[in-house]
């Protein structure tokens, strides 16, 4: 698509200038080439047991910087590991909800009327289950997996987003400009398209941005209720959840993976707020 | 030529932002008499409404601050002043009025409650005493059925009726000088004539001096006494109204009267001044009308000061060296 | 030889509230206008807010649809088209936007926005679409470098430019402009009505000139309609109602606009404000605020009808 260029080069040179933005922006890249670089920076399995009894519960030392859990396992390299699988999660569950809610948002905002009532109430049903509650059951349904755990994130998170791209979709539409291209005799899918989402664009980045926080502790939650991803897969969640029994004699089995997800979830908060002020489209108009 | 009342001398406020600094008002002086009023003239981003909001210190800081220059009201400096002492200049020697008066109201409360409490706090009046005042000035801006409209709600009244609210509370501290920043702009036509015969008979009654903020030449020529002319941040000429409107000495003001529409004139063709208003972050160098001047002529690359054509004419043209117009 | 002819048009809208509240609340932004534009004339269209001129202008495009009324274009009935047809018949009519920030999309350069039209009903192809772009950037007077810069980079009066060449990018027949000039500084208004008329010479375009005061209109008009409160109260030729106003609203309109002769000072000629259009007077709509109302005009609606050749009004006054 022609256009937007100057849009994103102006928003880069204030988010450029924000401190908190910059800092949060590389701790994500740091996370993610960690994830990418774990086998490399780590000399142990995060999976195979260890062999003796007296490899259980080692406090953080030279060999094991952050200590080892119950079965043995270097806790470190299990959140290194545990990382691509917090980061994973999040970004395909932001991705299915960002693009189900955007989907939902636009059409129900473009084409109004009827259409747009029933799919809002219906939204509004939805929001109305507790989440968790909708979780939990899914997951009584069908086998636990990865793959299902993602799934459900994203499609139980989309209400807000399309909510959000409703709200700024017909706000749109009353602008001159879309009148223009319809006088054009554009069709629909041209105006949606090319007036509509562009223009609706950064305020779904950065919601998106904000969610993935969200999605990194709902992961989280499922896991320490023993219902996230199946062990023995390393997860922050499910490495709380497995430390939780001996926090007061090896608290580090639980605390570093906790300060992982808080980190996280804190640099996703600073990069979705930084993109917020550096690309606000109020500013703009 | 009136007692002096205000006098603004080499005024300077720069906006500073990430597209750099702008030089909105850039050395603006004038003075406006006792019970004199002046026109304010120029189109958007010549400065006009930012000298308005420095006069009354309320430019906000940042991005704007005012570097350089004094204002004195009645011999005292308002840029010397502290707060507190502008806040009581603010409530009760000058007041200003704007051209939306729907978001200059405070939506929660009826309109008459709000000029209640302005006149409450202003004059030093008990509850009834204040109400029954304030009905009197719904009355004075001429406001049907004030008793009743004393009640009424900012959004239950029209556009016209608002600015009228606003007159009223503007009134309230009987200020020594008004300003009006567009008051008639947002209006309809029909409404816009009401206002300004209002505005002139209340500055009239009251020997209170009005500065009048406006992009529309044909306002001023209807309650001035004298205009000043802004250009990109500068006063390109002041003169006495009808002087002006007769012989304008400085080509943009030649150029802004010619295009008033003339009502019974058919033209083929419109009078126009060629190009576009400068940007502020960028203005040209020398006379900065110089780029959109028919009489341009070598000198025009240095900025012209402003020259004294005598009679209370002021001009910044080369045009007008020698007092010659 | 009329290009457009709508008759009875009515737009009404249900007012918020009104589903429960009092039972049904209409607001009637447009009741019952007849308009008729004449191939190569211009015809102004004057009226204060909410008045409904722009609901109209809105209504001649279909980017509204109407309650009641007909509309044809060109000997087609417009109403009746649907789908593919009518986004084809679109380009017979094309409109400018009084708003120069809102009417152009921000994320599209100049070039894109023009070359939109020319792209949906395929009027040239590959470097052909480029080079018309240019060619109309030219006939707008904006410098070839507008091609690749984006809306804010340009001044009002420059955007309004932009606006113009994307209405012309589909060879239009009739333009509407919608208060074109009334966000712009008062030294550039000149340049877009000059540019206006340019253009209207040099293609043979028809217009309906929208404005909210007279002053404006008049020296772009052949003929000029006041519109109050949705309905048309006068219309004629230019120059006659100008110098001889038959309503009563005319006149007052035609009396507020200040004159730029100092000292001259504008008598009020209409008091009050305009009654809002959810509560419209009963009787003829203008008898709140008219000077010369007396009892008749309280009860019964005056319909427009032609008074002498060519001048129509809608005013008990000028009923025998």
């Amino acid at each position: 698509m022609s256009g937007g260029s100057f849009f994103w080069s102006a928003g880069w040179a204030r988010f450029r200038k924000n401190p908190r933005a910059m800092a949060g922006a590389a701790t994500i890249l740091a996370l993610y080439l960690v994830a990418i670089l774990a086998p490399v920076l780590t000399p142990y399995d995060p999976v195979s047991h260890g062999d003796l009894p007296e490899m259980r519960h080692q406090p953080p030392s030279r060999e094991h910087l952050l200590g080892t859990d119950k079965f043995g396992r270097d806790v470190m390299t299990r959140m290194l590991y545990g990382s691509r699988i917090s980061l994973t999660v999040s970004f395909l569950a932001v991705t299915i909800s960002v693009v189900l809610g955007s989907i939902v948002g636009a059409v129900a905002g473009y084409t109004g009327g009827i259409v747009d009532a029933v799919m809002m109430r219906m939204v509004d049903a939805l929001m109305s289950i507790p989440r968790l509650f909708l979780l939990l059951t899914c997951i009584a349904l069908f086998s636990r997996s990865l793959l299902l755990v993602t799934i459900l994130l994203g499609a139980t998170g989309w209400m807000g987003t399309a909510r959000l791209v409703r709200g700024q979709i017909l706000s749109l539409k009353s602008r001159e400009f879309v009148s223009a291209a319809e006088a054009l005799g554009a069709g629909s899918g041209r105006i949606v398209l090319r007036h509509l989402i562009p223009n609706a664009l950064t305020v779904i980045i950065v919601s998106a941005t904000l969610r993935i926080g969200l999605i990194i502790l709902g992961e989280a939650a499922l896991s320490f209720l023993g219902l996230g991803v199946p062990p023995p897969t390393p997860s922050w969640g499910q490495m709380v959840y497995e430390g939780r029994e001996v926090l007061l004699d090896a608290w580090w089995v639980s605390t570093f993976p906790g300060l992982a997800i808080v980190v996280t979830v804190v640099a996703y908060n600073l990069l979705g707020d930084g993109l917020r002020d550096s690309f606000d489209p109020v500013q703009f108009t | 030529m009136p007692e002096e009342l205000l006098k603004i001398e080499d005024l300077r406020t720069v906006f500073r932002t990430e597209a750099g600094t702008a030089r909105a008002v850039d050395g603006v002086g004038f003075t406006v008499g006792r019970g004199e009023t002046v026109g304010l003239v120029g189109e958007s981003g010549c400065g006009k409404s930012v000298t308005a909001l420095s006069i009354m210190r309320l430019v906000t800081d940042p991005p704007g601050r005012i570097e350089g220059g004094s204002i004195l009201f009645e011999g005292r400096d308002l840029l010397g002043l502290s707060e507190k002492e502008m806040r009581k200049v603010r409530g009760n020697e000058i007041s200003i009025i704007f051209q939306e008066p729907l978001s200059s109201l405070n939506p929660v409360f009826t309109c008459g409650e709000q000029i209640r409490e302005a006149v409450a706090l202003h004059q030093k009046l008990g509850r009834r005493a204040s109400k029954k005042k304030a009905i009197e000035m719904l009355r004075l801006v001429r406001i049907p059925d004030p008793e009743k409209r004393y009640g009424s709600y900012p959004h239950q009244m029209s556009g016209g009726m608002r600015q009228r609210v606003m007159i009223a509370m503007a009134l309230s501290c009987q200020p020594k000088l008004l300003i009006a920043d567009e008051p008639s702009t947002a209006l309809d036509v029909s409404v816009q004539a009401q206002i300004i015969e209002l505005l002139a008979e209340l500055s009239a009654g009251r020997d209170m001096a009005v500065l009048l903020i406006t992009h529309d030449l044909a306002v001023v020529a209807q309650i001035a006494n004298r205009v000043v002319v802004m250009y990109a941040g500068a006063v390109v000429e002041e003169s006495p109204v009808v002087e002006l409107f007769d012989s304008p000495a400085h080509p943009y003001t030649k150029g802004l009267i010619d295009s008033l529409p003339r009502l019974g004139q058919r033209l083929e063709r419109l009078p126009m001044i060629p190009g576009n208003v400068p940007d502020p972050f960028d203005l040209p160098e020398g006379c900065r009308f110089s780029d959109r001047c028919r009489a341009r002529f070598e000198k025009c690359a240095t900025e012209p000061p402003l020259f004294d054509l005598s009679g209370g004419r002021l001009a910044r043209c080369w045009l007008c060296e020698g007092g010659g117009g | 030889m009329s290009i457009l002819a709508a008759k009875g048009l009515k737009k009404y809208y249900r007012s918020q509230g009104g589903y429960f509240l009092r039972g049904r609340q209409f607001v009637r932004a447009v009741d019952g206008v007849d308009i008729e534009l004449k191939k190569g004339m211009t015809l102004g269209l004057v009226g204060e807010s909410g008045c409904g001129k722009s609901t109209l202008a809105r209504l001649l495009l279909r980017l509204e649809e109407p309650t009641a009324g007909t509309l044809e274009i060109d000997g087609t009935d417009f109403l009746a088209l649907r789908g593919g047809e009518l986004r084809r018949a679109r380009r017979k009519i094309q409109m400018i936007f009084q708003d120069p920030y809102s009417s152009l999309n921000p994320r599209l350069t100049a070039g894109s926005t023009i070359a939109e039209g020319i792209k949906i009903h395929k009027l040239a192809r590959g470097a052909g679409v480029e080079r018309r772009v240019v060619e109309l950037l030219d006939k707008v007077g904006l410098p070839r470098a507008a091609y690749s810069r984006y809306p804010h980079e340009f001044s009002g009066g420059q955007r309004q430019r932009i606006g113009i060449a994307r209405a012309l990018a589909v060879e239009p027949d009739i333009i509407v402009a919608d208060e074109p000039v009334s966000a712009l500084d008062v030294s550039v208004q000149a340049q877009v009505i000059n540019l206006l008329a340019d253009l209207q010479s040099d293609l043979g375009l028809t217009y309906l000139f929208v404005a909210h005061d007279l002053g404006i209109v008049e020296h772009v008009s052949d003929r000029i309609s006041v519109m109050y409160l949705g309905r048309i109260v006068e219309s004629g030729p230019a120059v006659e109602l100008f110098s001889l106003p038959l309503h009563p609203y005319t006149e007052g309109l035609l009396a507020s606009i200040p004159s730029a002769k100092p000292g001259d000072r504008v008598r009020v000629a209409i008091s009050g404000d305009v009654p809002s259009p959810v509560d419209i007077p009963a009787g003829c709509a203008f008898h709140t605020r008219c000077p010369k109302a007396f009892d008749h005009c309280s009860t019964e609606t005056p319909q427009l009808r032609e008074v002498s050749p060519g001048r129509y009004t809608a005013c008990w006054l000028h009923v025998d």
